[in-house]
């Protein structure tokens, strides 16, 4: 699948703020990872690096042996074809059903029309939302968009899976339950980086985490982890 | 949980299937498009409203030229030149001269004037006109010469009957030989100011149906932001995320050349009647020459460019700035 290496990772504003400083670790393919911290201290640097949104000042950024900060325009669509990303704030089409918002990397990815509707209706299954596949967003609780935004996130199955706050807005059970789906993806091969807030939850799920503070990594990563740092 | 498409050495490179899945978001695109368009119907009419002017009046001048380049081909079928001989030639003398007129190539038709019928012609002429009958009477002689109107082939062009007048005119039985050609010529530098100025307004007004676009493009690019920025998350390539907008723009353009077409229908139907008032009045028969099929798949088809290109410019500039995209 796709490992993911930070190598030296330094990124920087205009205006000179360092968003990351120094930054080098090495998630394994098929990992699961949370990227815990302040507000400020780089978890969504971090996860723009990642998704080829930025470019790192300084370092280099490997996924699957390729430094993404290099690819080209026309390479990084389909890099991003296989990273699955769920976002705060959703960034759902309001003009859109709960299907359409779904169904629609596997659109732009050309899946076989056959295929669309049993892989949009299996990842609604998964966060609970099978019966509200024709309705708008706009009609949709905060935590039901949410799930939404997960939904289209795993729909085309990435090979790497990056989630900011992605229970921010949902009660533990169900919160739990998005967490068991992550998990699922995890032991396919697919490496999942979640950056969080709720360290319960962290400590429930019993798998590596990254501290960041002020860019850099605050404490020494768990023995356990199947993350390493790189260096 | 497998994912079909396959390992490569490069994990991120673009996948088979290229021309397939480029002619399924086409008409995934055109559906989009024609939905789009369809809930926004007010301002799409607007737009269509001001592409159809802008290809209308440059629309009308091609037309117009058009059609005076039929009246001036009708007209250079009686173009010639008229014969003049001095007043002592004798009739055997104008018979010679005919004759060899006819023989040559640049001549196709003749018509004789004698002196006796050119003042018999006078004289009917000026029926209403004692006293110049009077004058004409009193003379001891026929002031009139005799004349030949000469009809010129089909073809032939001014640079050649200014040479045949010239030929002629070194004949010392020959007193002046005129060249029809006011009326050819005035048509002609007409037709050809029109020509000018239909393409000097269509510059001009192509130019304006590529901002109108530009500018109805840039909204629809700024309402869809939001999209973009989603698409582009889901690794859709710039072309994905272009298509539509280029769709908008070519949308535009179709009913531009649409309503270009109705405009134009309208004023041919407006001025036909009085335009053949005029020009019968001048002898010269007149059906309006229209549009045919090709002049509207040419008003559609310079529509969708005009379209294509303001959507191109629009999305080039908005793209490129939008962050992430």
């Amino acid at each position: 699948m796709a490992s993911i290496v930070l190598d030296n990772v330094t990124k920087q504003f205009p205006g000179g703020h360092k968003a990351l400083v120094d930054l080098s670790v090495n998630f394994d393919s098929g990992s699961m990872t949370f990227l815990t911290g302040h507000s400020g201290a780089g978890k969504s640097t971090f996860l723009r690096l990642l998704i080829g949104a930025d470019e790192p000042t300084r370092g280099r950024v490997l996924v699957g042996g390729v430094n993404i900060s290099q690819l080209s325009a026309k390479r990084m669509p389909w890099y991003r074809r296989n990273v699955g990303v769920v976002f705060q704030d959703h960034h759902l089409l309001a003009d859109r059903s709960v299907f359409e918002n779904v169904a629609l990397p596997l659109r732009i990815g050309h899946f076989p029309a056959n295929e669309i509707a049993p892989r949009v209706r299996g990842a609604l299954s998964a966060v609970d939302l099978l019966d509200k596949e024709k309705l708008l967003p706009g009609y949709l609780s905060t935590g039901e968009q949410q799930r939404v935004g997960i939904a289209r996130a795993v729909v085309n199955r990435p090979k790497i899976l990056l989630a900011d706050e992605p229970t921010g807005n949902l009660d533990p059970a169900l919160s739990k339950t998005i967490m068991d789906l992550f998990s699922q993806f995890r032991e396919i091969g697919t490496t999942v980086i979640i950056a969080t807030h709720d360290i319960e939850l962290v400590k429930d799920m019993g798998q590596p985490t990254l501290n960041l503070v002020a860019g850099s990594l605050a404490d020494p990563v768990p023995t356990q982890t199947r993350v390493t740092e790189f260096n | 949980m497998d994912n079909k498409k396959t390992e490569s050495l490069d994990p991120w490179a673009k996948p088979s299937g290229g021309f397939i899945n480029w002619l399924k978001d086409h008409g995934r695109t055109f559906n989009d498009t024609t939905l789009f368009v369809s809930q926004r119907l007010a301002s799409s009419l607007f737009v269509w409203f001001l592409v159809g002017i802008a290809l209308a009046l440059p629309g009308i001048l091609w037309l117009a030229q058009e059609n005076l380049q039929a009246v001036g081909d009708g007209w250079q079928g009686r173009a010639g030149l008229t014969v003049y001989f001095e007043a002592g030639v004798s009739p055997a003398e104008i018979e010679t001269a005919l004759k060899d007129l006819k023989k040559m190539p640049l001549v196709e038709k003749t018509a004789l004037t004698t002196s006796d019928q050119a003042l018999q012609d006078f004289v009917a002429q000026t029926t209403d006109s004692l006293e110049l009958r009077n004058i004409m009477a009193s003379l001891d002689e026929n002031p009139l010469p005799a004349s030949i109107q000469i009809t010129s082939s089909e073809g032939a062009d001014f640079i050649e009957l200014e040479a045949l007048q010239r030929q002629l005119r070194a004949n010392p039985q020959i007193n002046d030989v005129i060249i029809e050609k006011t009326w050819l010529e005035r048509l002609r530098d007409i037709t050809t100011l029109l020509n000018r100025l239909g393409w000097i307004f269509g510059l001009l007004f192509g130019l304006g149906a590529i901002f109108v676009t530009s500018a109805s493009v840039r909204l629809a690019i700024e309402s869809r932001l939001e999209e973009l920025l989603v698409l582009a998350l889901v690794g859709a390539t710039r072309g994905q995320m272009r298509r539509p907008f280029i769709y908008f723009g070519a949308c535009y353009g179709v009913g531009g050349g649409v309503m270009a077409v109705m405009f134009l229908a309208l004023i041919l139907n407006a001025i036909e009647g009085p335009l053949q008032a005029l020009l019968g009045s001048y002898q010269v028969p007149l059906v309006v020459k229209g549009f045919d099929a090709q002049f509207l798949l040419s008003v559609l088809g310079i529509g969708i460019s005009l379209g294509v290109v303001g959507a191109w410019v629009a999305v080039r500039q908005r793209l490129h700035r939008a962050q992430f995209i």
